[in-house]
C-alpha cells in the first residue's frame, strides 16, 4: 500500500491545506519558496471552478493572492480587459509561471467555437492558447471535470468537439483535479504542495492522493444501511441511496469528511445521491443521475 | 473620422465576450456584442433522463448555476403535472435567495468596482485607464470592501449548501421544492448567516454604490437604451402570501401590461446558426449552428417580446414593482442590483419565518408513458431565464433554453433592432479610443453571462462537412 493514504478523519477537513499554505506562506516570508507567477485560463466551461476557488477559506482568494502566487491572468477577476488583458498573458510566458486551466479544449473548426480574446487583431482560441501555455508552464493543474476529461463540455454528442487538456498536451506532466466543480481545498492545497515541495503524490490518472485516494462509498456515513440492505426509495430519505443510482462506490474523493462550502454539507448529506462528478467519465459514464426505476420489483419478465 | 474599437475578452463577465464599436467623431455609431463561446446543452440533453436536466442544466453556468436548477424543475413539474407544495416552494426559494445574494454581491465588487475604484497592491486588478475619481480615503474603504466582499458571497454560497448540499452546482433543488428539510438548526443557521449578509448589504454595499454614482455622474445618462423592461416574475404566486416582489410584466412606450408567453420569439438573422425558420417560437424548434454564415458575428441569438428587445434583470424587476423610479441607464442598472440584494435579504427572511422545520416534500417521481411538454419561466439574478422540455419515451426529445443574457445581449434582428446591450451603447461619447472605459462600465452594468448566453444547439443532428477531393 506505498502511497496509499487515508488521512485520520477528522483532521482532512481543513487540516491538510491550511498546513500546506501555511508552510507556503512561511517559506515565502523567510525566502526559501518563491512566490510564483500563476496563470489562470479559462477555456471551455462554465467559469464553475473559479467561483468555487471563491469560495475557499483558510487559504481564502484575497491570501492566495496575497501570499502565496502573483496571479497574473484571470478573465474572471482582472481589471485590464481586452487586448491589453491578452498582452499580460503573452508577457507571462516569458517568466517562470505555474498554469491552472479550467474547462475543456474545443476542437471544433480549429477551436473557433472557443475564442477567449484578440492578439494582435487576430482571434486567440482556447485550443492555441492551452497548447502555447501548457508547453512552457513549470506545472501544470487541469482544474475541474472539463479540463481533465473533457467533462459536461464534452458531453454526448460533444458538439463542440471538446476534449480534456491532456490531449492537447500529450507529453506534458500535468496534475489533475477533477470535480464539477473543484472543491477549493483540492485546488488550493495541490498549489500550496507545489510551491513548498514541487507535485504532489498522485495516483496513476494524475490525482493527488491526499485528496482523492479513497471512495466515498468506504467514508460514507450511510454505510451502515448500505452493509445491514437498507436502502432509500425517493431523494429526501435518509438511508443508503445506492438504489437510487449514487455512484459513492466508484468515486474517489473525500467528500465525506471535507464537505463542501465551510465543510457544512455535502450531497449525499442533502439526501441526494453522489452523482459521481469527480469521476473520470462524468457525465455520460455517471448518468442517468436519479434512476427511481432502480428500486423496481421485476415480475413476470 | 471613424475608428473602430475591439474589445476582446471583456473581462470581469462569466464566459467569453467580445465587442465591436465603431466611434465617429468621439460617439459611438456603432456595435456589436459577440458571445465566443458554443457548448451545445440543447443537443447534449436530448435522449437524456428528464431528471437528470436538474443537475445538468447547473452546468451551463458557475455563477448561476442554481437558476437553471429551479427552471428545470419548474419545467419537469408543468410537463409531469405535479404542483409542489407552499413549504416545497419557500424552501426553493430560499435557495434561489441565495443565489442572487452571492451573485449580487461578487459582481457589484469583483467586477464592478475595479472599473472605478483604484485597487492598489495586485497587479491582477491594475488597469490601463486613468478615469478613478474617488478620493483617496474612499477609493481606499471600498477596495477593503472588495475583498470584504469575498466572505459575504462565500457566505451566501454557504447558506446555500446547507440547504442545496454544494455551490456552484447544489443538489437540493429538484422537483417538488427541495430534497432535504429544514431542521430548526438549518433554519438558524441560515438566519444567523442571513444577519451579516444584509447588514453587509445595508452598511457597506448600498453606501458604496451611492458614493461611485456620485463621482461618476454621467453614468446616469449613459448606458439607457431602449426601455423596454420584462419579468416572467419573482418570489410571486404565493397561496397565502401573494407576491412578494413582482408579478409577470412588461414595459414599453405603452405602459405596463401582463407578461404573455405567447409573445416570444427567437431569432437568428445575426446568429452563427441555421433552421428553417429564422424566427420561431422557443418549444418550435432548434437552430443548428453555422460558424460560416454571412453577416452572422455571435453564438448569441435574439430572443424578442411582440418583436422588440427587451431589458430583463435587476432594474426591470424593480421598475415594474414600482419599487425604482429614477430613470434606466447604467448608474441605475448598477445601484438597482445593490437596492435588489437588500429586498431579496428581506424575502428571504420572510420564507425562513414561514417555514415547518422537517417538512419533506419529496415523493416518488414516475415519468409517463405518453408524450408530454412543460415550460418553467421564472425570473433569476440576471433577469427572466426559460426552459421549454418535451418528453417522448421517458427521455429528453427536446430542450429549449433561453437566458437572461440572451435577452439583454441579443444580436440584432431583420426589423432593424439591435440588441438591447447594443443600443445602450449607441450615442456614447468616448473620452479616451485608446481606453474606452465607458464601453465595459456600461456593458457590466447588464452583468453579462455569456456562458448562459452562447449554452445553445441542436437535437439529434451532425452538422454535415463536406470533404472536397
Amino acid at each position: 500500500m506505498e502511497n496509499y493514504i487515508l488521512p485520520p478523519e477528522p483532521l482532512t477537513n481543513e487540516a491538510i491545506a491550511a498546513r500546506l499554505t501555511a508552510g507556503a506562506r512561511n517559506g515565502i516570508a523567510n525566502g526559501s519558496v518563491k512566490k510564483k507567477n500563476l496563470v489562470y485560463l479559462e477555456l471551455n466551461g462554465c467559469s464553475g471552478n473559479i467561483i468555487s476557488l471563491l469560495n475557499g477559506a483558510n487559504p481564502d482568494f484575497e491570501y492566495m493572492i496575497g501570499s502565496m502566487v502573483n496571479l497574473v491572468y484571470s478573465n474572471s477577476l482582472m481589471a485590464a480587459e481586452g487586448e491589453k488583458a491578452i498582452e499580460r498573458l503573452m508577457n507571462a510566458l516569458d517568466e517562470d509561471y505555474i498554469l491552472a486551466v479550467e474547462g475543456a479544449v474545443s476542437l471544433r473548426d480549429n477551436g473557433l467555437y472557443n475564442i477567449i480574446g484578440t492578439w494582435k487583431g487576430k482571434p486567440l482560441t482556447g485550443l492555441e492558447a492551452a497548447k502555447m501555455l501548457g508547453e512552457k508552464a513549470s506545472h501544470i493543474l487541469a482544474v475541474g471535470a472539463c479540463a481533465t476529461h473533457g467533462g459536461v463540455s464534452a458531453a454526448r454528442p460533444n458538439p463542440s468537439q471538446s476534449v480534456g487538456l491532456q490531449d492537447v498536451l500529450p507529453d506534458k506532466n500535468m496534475i489533475k483535479l477533477p470535480g464539477c466543480p473543484v472543491h477549493p481545498d483540492w485546488f488550493l492545497g495541490t498549489l500550496a504542495h507545489i510551491l513548498l515541495y514541487g507535485d504532489p503524490d498522485t495516483d496513476n490518472l494524475g490525482r493527488p492522493l491526499m485528496f482523492y485516494s479513497t471512495l466515498i462509498h468506504d467514508r460514507c456515513p450511510r454505510r451502515p444501511f448500505f452493509d445491514r440492505g437498507i436502502f432509500a426509495e425517493k431523494l429526501g430519505d435518509k438511508t443508503c441511496l445506492f438504489k437510487l443510482g449514487c455512484r459513492g462506490p466508484v468515486t474517489r474523493t473525500d467528500c465525506p469528511t471535507r464537505q463542501w462550502n465551510g465543510h457544512v454539507n455535502w450531497p449525499i448529506g442533502d439526501d441526494t445521491p453522489c452523482i459521481g462528478c469527480a469521476q473520470f467519465g462524468f457525465p455520460d459514464a455517471m448518468a442517468p443521475f436519479i434512476s427511481y426505476d432502480t428500486t423496481r420489483v421485476v415480475k413476470d419478465e | 473620422m471613424s475608428k473602430r474599437i475591439v474589445i476582446n475578452p471583456l473581462t470581469r463577465i462569466s464566459g467569453f465576450m467580445e465587442i465591436e464599436v465603431i466611434v465617429d467623431k468621439n460617439k459611438v455609431v456603432d456595435v456589436k456584442t459577440k458571445g465566443n463561446l458554443f457548448r451545445g446543452f440543447e443537443q447534449m440533453l436530448a435522449g437524456r433522463s428528464p431528471f437528470d436536466a436538474v443537475y445538468f442544466t447547473q452546468r451551463i453556468c458557475g455563477i448561476c448555476s442554481a437558476a437553471h436548477s429551479v427552471a428545470s424543475s419548474a419545467a419537469l413539474e408543468d410537463a409531469l403535472g405535479i404542483e409542489p407544495s407552499e413549504q416545497g416552494k419557500y424552501l426553493r426559494d430560499i435557495i434561489h435567495c441565495c443565489e442572487f445574494l452571492q451573485n449580487h454581491i461578487r459582481h457589484f465588487y469583483q467586477y464592478t468596482v475595479p472599473d472605478f475604484v483604484r485597487i492598489e497592491g495586485n497587479t491582477l486588478l491594475q488597469t490601463e485607464h486613468t478615469d478613478f475619481r474617488l478620493p483617496k480615503t474612499l477609493n481606499d474603504l471600498i477596495s477593503r470592501h472588495y475583498f470584504e466582499s469575498l466572505e459575504l458571497s462565500r457566505l451566501a454560497h454557504q447558506m446555500l449548501a446547507v440547504l442545496g448540499g454544494k455551490a456552484p452546482h447544489n443538489h437540493g433543488v429538484f422537483i417538488g421544492g427541495i430534497t432535504t428539510q429544514a431542521t430548526a438548526e438549518k433554519v438558524v443557521h441560515l438566519d444567523s448567516s442571513l444577519q451579516k449578509i444584509a447588514k453587509f448589504i445595508d452598511e457597506k454595499m448600498i453606501p458604496d454604490v451611492f458614493e461611485i454614482a456620485k463621482y461618476y455622474p454621467e453614468y446616469y445618462r449613459l448606458g439607457g437604451g431602449y426601455g423596454n423592461l420584462l419579468t416572467y416574475g419573482a418570489f410571486n404566486h404565493y397561496k397565502d402570501i401573494g407576491t412578494l416582489y413582482v408579478d409577470p410584466l412588461v414595459f414599453t412606450d405603452d405602459g405596463i401590461r401582463p407578461f404573455d408567453e405567447q409573445n416570444i420569439q427567437e431569432k437568428i438573422d445575426y446568429a452563427w446558426f441555421q433552421s428553417p425558420k429564422t424566427t420561431y417560437s422557443p418549444d418550435e424548434m432548434i437552430a443548428e449552428p453555422d460558424r460560416d454564415k454571412d453577416k452572422a458575428y455571435s453564438w448569441v441569438k435574439a430572443p424578442r417580446y411582440a418583436g422588440l428587445p427587451f431589458e430583463v434583470g435587476p432594474l426591470a424587476r424593480l421598475i415594474l414593482s414600482g419599487e425604482y423610479t429614477n430613470g434606466i441607464s447604467a448608474m441605475d442598472r448598477t445601484i438597482a442590483r445593490a437596492l435588489e440584494a437588500k429586498k431579496i435579504a428581506s424575502i428571504m427572511k420572510t420564507l425562513l419565518n414561514l417555514l415547518i422545520p422537517n417538512t419533506n416534500v419529496q415523493k416518488k417521481y414516475e415519468l409517463p408513458e405518453e408524450e408530454v411538454s412543460g415550460k418553467g419561466l421564472v425570473d433569476t439574478t440576471r433577469g427572466a431565464l426559460g426552459h421549454w422540455i418535451k418528453i417522448k419515451n421517458k427521455k429528453i426529445d427536446f430542450y429549449q433554453i433561453i437566458t437572461p443574457s440572451t435577452w439583454d445581449f441579443s444580436t440584432r434582428d431583420e426589423n432593424g433592432y439591435m440588441g438591447t446591450a447594443e443600443q445602450a451603447l449607441m450615442g456614447t461619447p468616448i473620452h479616451d479610443p485608446e481606453n474606452p472605459a465607458e464601453i465595459g462600465r456600461i456593458l457590466r452594468s447588464f452583468d453579462p453571462c455569456m456562458s448562459c448566453a452562447t449554452h445553445v444547439h441542436t437535437p439529434g443532428k451532425e452538422v454535415k462537412t463536406i470533404q472536397v477531393l
